[in-house]
């Protein structure tokens, strides 16, 4: 089932399969090139700064372990215009902002993660879809 | 200190990954397509997106302090309307409005990271890659046009000609090489294709949008302008003197490049490709490939982008395509590409090769 999709008319929906079809398959890095899928990840943790580097962008988040332990981690995200058009700016992640990071740890074991989402204290969501039209959580991503 | 973690898989996969989009939208057919309707002339200005609601607002292109065309600013051409129509589209040119939203919206639902069926692997691989969309490269072109291809009419890559014994070799060669990096064996460094090794990637000339990083610098100065593409690195100074070519015996990687005004339009001449890689685009042969690209700010906030490119000794006719460049917005800003800051995958790359071999690997 498809909840996105409209119902379309039979003409229609051929055409746009077709089209479809004819779009070269949009991919990026293989996630399973260098994070685990196994090894899901969450936590809070503290941003000491963010690298606005292209094409990976970099939060690196101080993490208070239960035994009083700390651990930098290093969350990659996507390419700053990427990011920019998704409503994150240079003041969206100061340091000092607490954010919990929800993600999968890389396969080396070292500690850095994909963030497949990023929480504020506020309950704000980040990088939450917002790439399509319709989209579930596309205004609420924009700051 | 800063860091950089493309792994050395990520930068395999990544090659793939540009491998098979230039592969796709590379396919050309070998025989004649069907009903392809004979064109004779270049696709008429009012075919151009914008044109129209140019003149409708006539609205007048700005000029530099020194009078010429003003194209200055940073332009982004990322839609995914296809390079080639699909055949079976036969003569249908443009989509009706249901059709493009319809299409919009599917392929969002395709892409998204809010879809979690087919399992864990391919939810979070379509996470991790919803992580680099570019959201404009959802987006149909304004016109609605099932191709960029407007010439010819049939929205398709002419039918190439015959090639020579000696360019078969050559592009049989190269496939040997992307085999065996694809493989994790690569026997040299040039077996790694050219954006792997942060030569060129989408700056080399004609520009096609990819999945990110679709900006454009356009800055101006008395007899010059310069194109600094988002991916990767290179600054393309254009001449608009009228001085001669390069002689023949200087090639380079995005070309020799020389330009003047048509009226508002900015027309520039691309020749002497290196190729001596065996990478050029769609496979053409250095020595007779040439491109002529147009540049016309068509309203405030885009620019008709047009390519034509010839090459009698690879396609049966030239062919021509129309991408609209659409400025970017206010807050936005292009950033430099960090291609090999602290980059060593290539040494990673042949030695993890070397250490397969000695463990009996083989291709």
């Amino acid at each position: 089932m498809n909840p996105v999709q409209r119902k379309l008319s039979a003409v229609v929906a051929g055409v746009v399969l077709l089209l479809l079809a004819a779009v070269p398959v949009l991919a990026h890095h293989a996630f399973a090139s260098e994070f685990d899928a196994k090894k899901p990840v969450k936590f809070k943790g503290t941003v000491t700064k963010m690298e606005w580097i292209n094409p990976h962008a970099w939060i690196h988040v101080s993490v208070k372990k239960p035994d009083g332990t700390i651990e930098e981690w290093m969350v990659e995200a996507g390419t700053p215009n990427t990011l920019l058009r998704r409503g994150l700016t240079k003041d969206s992640l100061k340091a000092g902002t607490e954010i919990v990071v929800d993600g999968y740890q890389s396969k080396d074991g070292s500690l850095r993660a994909n963030g497949r989402d990023l929480t504020l204290p506020n309950g704000q969501t980040l990088f939450l879809g917002g790439n399509s039209p319709g989209a579930p959580g596309e205004d609420k991503s924009k700051k | 200190m800063s860091h950089r973690f493309s792994s050395l898989m990520g930068i395999l996969a990544l090659a793939i990954a540009v491998v098979s989009l230039t592969a796709i939208a590379g396919q050309a057919p070998t025989t004649p397509a069907k009903k392809a309707p004979a064109v004779t002339k270049a696709p008429a200005p009012a075919k151009a997106p914008g044109a129209a609601k140019a003149s409708a607002r006539k609205w007048a292109a700005p000029k530099t302090p020194w009078g010429d065309p003003d194209l200055q600013g940073v332009w982004n051409d990322a839609t995914s309307t296809p390079l080639q129509r699909p055949s079976e589209l036969g003569g249908k040119d443009t989509l009706t409005d249901e059709e493009a939203a319809g299409f919009e919206e599917q392929l969002a639902f395709n892409l998204t990271r809010d879809r979690r069926d087919g399992g864990a692997d391919a939810d979070v691989n379509r996470a991790y890659n919803d992580h680099w969309m570019d959201a404009r490269r959802l987006k149909i072109t304004e016109d609605k046009r099932t191709s960029l291809i407007v010439d010819p009419a049939d929205g398709r890559i002419p039918p190439q000609v015959p090639l020579s014994p000696e360019r078969q070799k050559a592009r049989a060669e190269r496939a040997a090489a992307n085999t065996r990096f694809n493989a994790g064996l690569p026997e040299r460094v040039e077996d790694l294709s050219l954006p792997v090794r942060c030569i060129i990637r989408t700056d080399s000339p004609p520009y096609l949008p990819t999945i990110y990083n679709n900006d454009f610098h356009i800055f101006q100065s008395p007899g010059y302008v310069v194109i600094v593409p988002e991916m990767i690195h290179s600054a393309r100074v254009i001449p608009l003197d009228g001085r001669p070519h390069l002689s023949k015996g200087l090639r380079q990687w995005l070309g020799d490049t020389r330009g003047h005004f048509e009226g508002n339009t900015l027309v520039i001449e691309t020749t002497n490709f290196r190729g001596d890689d065996g990478v050029t685009f769609q496979g053409t042969n250095p020595s007779t490939f040439t491109i002529t690209e147009r540049f016309t700010r068509v309203d405030p906030g885009s620019i008709n982008y047009e390519f034509t490119v010839a090459d009698p000794t690879t396609w049966t006719k030239p062919w021509t395509a129309i991408v609209p460049w659409n400025k970017i917005d206010p807050d936005e800003q292009m950033y430099e590409y960090a291609c090999h800051e602290d980059n060593y995958d290539l040494v990673h790359l042949m030695s993890g090769a070397r250490t397969r071999e000695k463990k009996g690997e083989t291709k």
